[in-house]
């Protein structure tokens, strides 16, 4: 059957050929004159019409949308009759005649899949009759002119017989409008249409098998048109199908038996064999209508149907069941989960082939991960390739040695870790070893993975004191929160903590444990940086607690008074690096204006909108001084990390400071205009969870796999040491990884690759420890099963990278190009796999993984960092976004692109007394502007920010119990917070709950009313990225432009 | 001046403790980290039994104490007075065993007690300036003896070690050759035999076959 799709391959390529090529070649007998313009045509409807549609959505359909519509009703309701009649004939054979729909058709009645159930049902119902052959039936009248062969033939060739095509004709008249009363039209056209493509396949091949009836073309057309689409379509929609693989197999079974069908049951093979193909494909994949709705005036899009991740994020989990030793997916996520065998098919993926990696994912409770000590033993690990010891590895010759999973190479079993092997070649002891069991352990490195004693824990702040820090407050709020988080920071006793201040001068601060204040010492020469004292400037924070508090107490008094504009960046960078350059550690800087004086300084640019279009776009958003980039080489070097909080509401040049934390591994908190009233909590949170939460000191990030692919790049934040080593100074639970992967020139030959990520490094705690995960992934020589293991998160995440990246080498335009670009490329790989056998016409299909993909596609393109020109979203905004993008964990990504829309106000004034019962309002929204209802009250959520959008018309009483005697004010001025009664409390409770769902970042609230512009479209218009705004495309436009693309050749 | 401090179990060269930032502003501070390791690696096989030893190497000179089979060493400069060193080290010791005294034969990992490196680093700076009052009297401590402690090159302490290691080879290498010369002279021994008697087997052999062959024939 391959072979003969193959055959039709080189014609089909064009959409709208396909359909009609057959027919030119073969039927030539009765069709020849397509001449029959109208006639012709109304055969061709049912195909035709198609095509076209699809290359041109919906313009041009409008216009010829009337006169097929009529057709295509009069088509369907023709069959019906005529196949009612030989159903009851036909059904019987079906069984052992079809072989394919065997499988789903066999039993017919009480069909086995559920997909295929529901065209069964139908099947005695006369609508059935009517879903299956409504196309074909179009021809037939109009066609029998044409079609007289067919006719003749007939007799002949019962098989054929689905042409049915003189029965047709005649029923046509009668069938019509029990046809059209049974099943909606709409439903109709969809499903047809759909089942048209899907069917054809199958049909075709059947043909020849037929018997000499290929040439005899009448059958062709009938075949085409007659399928059961309609329902495969249905079912294909609704349930997802079983596992794709099915689809397969039924096919070639079915053409083999074929012989048996013809003989059995002439008459209806035809639709048995296409349904149960059908079934499969539907499996294999979905697709959208683009055409228009026949007889409408307007666009039939329904974009309602179009798919939306609604749902969140979905972890892949094909794989968890089949390889249960695998790591979880929180710290590994392929972009498929099945891996190509060659190079040639690699490519013809196009989609990008690599992983996301976060090493240290937070854990649920009772998930930890284990840790190990090898003790005297050492570490095992191969010898050549230096896989760690893991579930994947075999035992053999009776446990003295062990085969790498990874290279194949036989290892020797050291004594202390032998133990006997069972009858199954498993290890006595495999039960007490977790790092045999479990895909994530932790391992305690000895020696050896020391280049030096374990460093402590080192917290260095670096805060601007300029008046813009005095004013806007966060001086104050950055003093406070780290005072409270003294207690928390983690690796007591051996915290490490110290302070330099600078404005147009450094100062330092003596903290040394036997003084009762510190010492301020002030520098003024920016030109050489010297250190005032060599100790004491970073502090043991047990010892020296009291100075520290003391400190922090007073730094906000200190500089209240303070003029001082300017500010010494670069110097006070090089003055912390000195004092840090012994033994590293964390490094936060709290900038508030742009560097003005010293090494680093910076100037204004990119407030020039004329450079944007131009080939200097780039430039803007990189680091224009080399200084930056030249610090975070060596803060890497000396285990430095930096995290950059910017907080001016000028331009500050994000791009520049973001530089530092990009090659640090650290990560860029931006507050534009910060002011403490607002934007405290927000600081206060973050900087307490910077400053808290468990981090991985001095670490090196290694990810190895298999023979015959390797990784070639990673994308994210940190420093590439060698070719495949990452330098990550410090690390957290919030950092992620991406890298691509590439094959080499041989062929795999093994069954499965696997990879394996380690990182070393040293724990808060002083424990220098290795965390290895461990994943396996089938090889596969087919496209289609990658797509089926596809993973849109972890591709949308890598898309997200690549983009990021590209912008900072060439135009926005040219990054969201290639975004689209890419994603037309795979559709258009994915649609040639399956167009060749299915005539899809109009459809836009994609395979089931991928179904958010031009979604997701489309939020990359309008994401802060890729949006729009320049007016959109300023440069800094930008380019923090891009910096906060690149390290985001998957999950996390997926909700700032698709962001959270809810509907809160219903379920606030349904009186339930449970608070916690927030699964009523967790139905996500689509993000379009109609999902807004001016009655509502709306929170929008993408986890860096909260909007609660109230409706115009929203009830006064909710405003009033939510917003106290504000209600009426303009929101930008009310500040959010309890109102003492059930509702608001209630509200509080969810928003509460909302933030705890992240804790990596605080999201702000913001209030805004309908109307109020410009705050509702800055604040949430502009997100709604289902819609068109400005000189971006919506969701609809969107999916025809792809559609479009995909259809140019 | 107090340039780096170790602090090791003795039955296996374990690290337990280091101080914080040893090494600053030694040029070739990963040579002489290199030399202790060694050094631990000796004396984890049960050579210089001496509890009680200075090291000489380059322009330093390492000090150490072993006492319940926690090695404390130090490295200083050879101006360092010896005294001081050694005043250094017994405090390090009474604070260590007094802290971690039960869990030091339990210790698995390496740097088990790192935390120990801030009190390391604060009775460091103790001594850092051999002229402060305190450290003069206890410079003018007579009680403190340390004359009779033995001073060693390095190069001769590790070279002992080598030494055995070669010892050790030769003899390993000489059971090896022996054997070898075994085998060889079993094979010499049955290719004489070969040799000899040879000749005599093939002319009974032709002479039996002659005798055969008249028995058939006649």
């Amino acid at each position: 059957m391959g072979t003969e799709n193959n055959k039709g391959y080189p014609k089909f390529p064009a959409r709208p050929a396909p359909s009609s090529s057959p027919y030119a070649s073969a039927p030539p007998p009765g069709i020849p004159p397509p001449s029959g313009g109208p006639p012709t045509g109304s055969d061709a409807v049912g195909f035709r019409p198609f095509p076209p549609s699809a290359s041109q959505p919906i313009r041009p359909f409008t216009p010829s949308g009337p006169p097929p519509a009529p057709q295509v009703g009069a088509m369907r309701p023709a069959q019906p009759s005529p196949f009612v009649s030989q159903i009851p004939g036909s059904r019987p054979p079906p069984p052992s005649s079809n072989s394919f729909p065997s499988t789903a058709y066999g039993p017919p009645p009480p069909p086995p899949p559920p997909p295929g159930a529901a065209p069964f049902q139908r099947f005695p119902s006369p609508p059935f009759p009517t879903t299956q052959n409504p196309p074909p039936q179009g021809p037939p009248q109009t066609l029998a002119g044409h079609f007289s062969p067919p006719m003749s033939l007939r007799p002949q060739q019962q098989p054929m017989a689905p042409v049915t095509m003189g029965p047709p004709p005649q029923s046509t008249t009668s069938g019509l409008p029990g046809a059209n009363a049974s099943p909606s039209p709409a439903d109709f056209n969809m499903a047809a249409r759909p089942g048209f493509q899907q069917s054809m396949p199958p049909v075709t091949p059947s043909y020849p098998g037929v018997g000499g009836s290929q040439p005899s073309f009448p059958g062709y057309p009938s075949k085409q048109v007659s399928q059961p689409p309609p329902m495969p379509f249905q079912s294909s929609q609704g349930p997802p199908g079983p596992p794709p693989v099915s689809s397969y197999p039924p096919h070639t079974g079915g053409f083999a038996q074929r012989p048996n069908i013809v003989a059995q049951q002439n008459l209806h093979p035809s639709y048995a064999p296409p349904t149960s193909n059908v079934q499969g494909l539907v499996e294999d994949f979905n697709s959208l209508s683009l055409a228009s709705i026949p007889g409408s005036m307007e666009p039939g899009l329904d974009h309602r149907s179009f798919p939306r991740p609604l749902d969140g994020d979905v972890e892949p989990n094909s794989f968890a069941e089949m390889y249960p030793m695998n790591c979880h997916s929180r710290y590994l996520r392929l972009t498929t989960s099945a891996i190509p065998n060659s190079q040639s098919l690699a490519s013809r993926w196009h989609l990008p082939l690599g992983a996301v990696v976060c090493p240290l994912a937070e854990t649920p409770e009772g998930e930890e991960v284990p840790l190990i000590d090898f003790g005297s033993t050492g570490i095992i690990r191969c010898r050549r390739c230096r896989t760690y010891v893991n579930p994947y590895v075999t035992f053999t010759d009776s446990g003295r040695k062990w085969r790498c999973n990874i290279c194949s190479m036989l290892n020797d079993v050291p004594g202390e870790y032998f133990s006997h092997l069972d009858a199954n070649g498993r290890r006595m002891d495999m039960d007490q070893r977790p790092e045999l069991t479990k895909g994530s352990v932790e391992i305690i490195a000895p020696t050896e993975y020391m280049v030096r004693p374990p460093m402590p824990p080192i917290y260095f702040f670096l805060i601007d004191v300029s008046i813009s820090a005095t004013k806007s407050g966060m001086l104050e709020v950055v003093a406070q929160t780290i005072k409270s988080c003294l207690d928390n920071l983690p690796g007591y006793p051996r915290t490490q903590i110290g302070f330099i201040t600078y404005d147009s001068t450094l100062h330092f601060y003596n903290m040394k444990s036997s003084l009762s204040q510190p010492q301020m010492m002030v520098v003024t020469d920016l030109d050489d940086i010297f250190l005032p004292l060599p100790d004491d400037l970073l502090v043991n924070l047990s010892e020296s607690r009291t100075v520290v508090e003391a400190f922090l107490d007073s730094l906000p008094m200190m500089f209240q008074d303070n003029v001082n504009v300017e500010s010494a960046f670069g110097p006070a960078l090089r003055a912390a690096f000195m004092v840090m350059n012994q033994l590293g550690g964390k490094l936060l800087i709290f900038q508030n204006s742009l560097p003005s004086l010293g090494a680093g300084r910076l100037k204004l640019r990119g407030d020039d909108p004329r450079v944007y279009g131009t080939d200097k776009e780039y430039a803007l958003r990189v680091a224009e001084d080399p200084f930056y980039k030249q610090m975070a080489a060596d803060c890497t070097k000396f285990q430095i990390g930096i995290n950059v909080y910017a907080f001016s509401d000028k331009y500050t040049d994000i791009a520049s400071l973001g530089t530092l934390a990009k090659y640090t591994g650290g990560q860029v908190y931006y507050y534009p205009g910060f002011q403490s009233s607002v934007h405290g909590d927000k600081l206060r949170h973050e900087l307490a969870r910077d400053l808290t939460r468990e981090t991985a000191w001095e670490a090196v990030m290694r990810i190895r796999c298999g023979k015959g692919i390797r990784f070639t790049s990673y994308h994210g934040n940190f420093m590439l040491r060698s070719t495949d080593l990452l330098a990550l100074p410090a690390v957290d639970c919030d950092k992620a990884y991406a890298m691509q992967l590439s094959l080499e020139e041989t062929l795999l030959t093994t069954q499965t690759v696997y990879f394996q990520v380690a990182l070393l490094y040293t724990a808060s705690c002083g424990e220098r420890r290795i965390r290895v995960h461990t994943s396996v992934a089938p090889v596969v020589a087919d496209l289609g099963e990658m797509y089926r293991q596809a993973d849109t998160g972890s591709i949308v995440s890598l898309y997200a990278r690549l983009a990021i990246e590209k912008s900072m080498s060439a135009k926005l335009d040219d990054a969201r190009n290639a975004i689209q670009q890419k994603i037309v490329k795979a559709l258009k790989e994915y649609r040639n796999l399956h167009a060749v056998q299915h005539r899809l016409g109009s459809r836009l299909i994609y395979p089931e993984t991928l179904k958010f993909l031009p979604l997701y596609g489309l939020a990359i393109i309008k994401s802060t960092p890729l949006q729009g020109g320049p007016a959109d979203a300023s440069l800094d905004e930008r380019c923090a976004a891009g910096f906060t993008m690149m390290a985001l964990p998957v999950k996390k990504l997926l909700k700032l692109l698709y962001p959270n829309l809810i509907r809160v106000d219903e379920w606030l004034l349904k009186p339930s007394a449970d608070h916690d019962d927030l699964r009523d309002v967790s139905n996500r929204l689509p993000l379009a502007a109609e999902s807004l209802d001016s009655r509502g009250l709306y929170i929008y959520d993408d986890g860096f920010r909260l909007v609660l959008w109230f409706g115009r018309m929203l009830s006064p009483d909710i405003a009033k119990n939510l917003l106290g005697n504000d209600f009426a004010a303009e929101l930008s001025r009310v500040t959010f917070q309890e109102q003492g009664n059930g509702m608001s409390k209630k509200l509080m409770s969810l928003v509460k709950k909302l933030r705890e769902n992240d804790p990596s970042y605080h999201p702000m609230c913001f209030l805004v009313r309908q109307g109020e512009q410009p705050r509702e479209g800055f604040l949430l218009l502009r997100h709604l990225i289902e819609d068109q705004m400005g000189g971006s495309s919506g969701y609809v436009d969107w999916i025809l432009q792809l559609q479009r693309q995909i259809q140019q050749n | 001046m107090v340039k780096m401090t170790l602090i090791a179990r003795v039955t296996d060269g374990l690290p337990l403790a280091e101080g914080l930032d040893d090494g600053r502003d030694l040029p070739d501070s990963d040579m002489y980290k290199q030399q202790v390791k060694a050094l631990f690696k000796n004396l984890s096989r049960g050579q210089n039994d001496a509890s009680r030893m200075s090291v000489e190497t380059g322009p330093y000179i390492f000090h150490y104490i072993i006492e319940g089979r926690v090695c404390y060493l130090t490295m200083c400069d050879r101006s360092y007075p010896k005294k001081l060193a050694f005043q250094y080290l017994e405090d390090l010791k009474n604070e260590f065993e007094r802290v971690n005294g039960p869990n030091i034969e339990t210790a698995a990992r390496p740097y088990a007690f790192i935390k120990f490196d801030t009190f390391i680093q604060k009775t460091k700076k103790l001594y850092q300036d051999t002229r402060t009052q305190r450290n003069i009297s206890k410079l003018n401590d007579e009680l403190y003896e340390v004359h009779q402690i033995m001073t060693r090159n390095v190069q001769e302490v590790l070279g002992v070690g080598e030494k055995l290691d070669q010892v050790s080879q030769m003899s390993s290498r000489l059971t090896l050759e022996s054997r070898e010369y075994a085998d060889k002279a079993k094979d010499l021994n049955r290719q004489a035999l070969i040799r000899k008697w040879a000749p005599v087997a093939i002319v009974l052999g032709v002479v039996f076959l002659l005798f055969w062959v008249k028995t058939k024939l006649w």
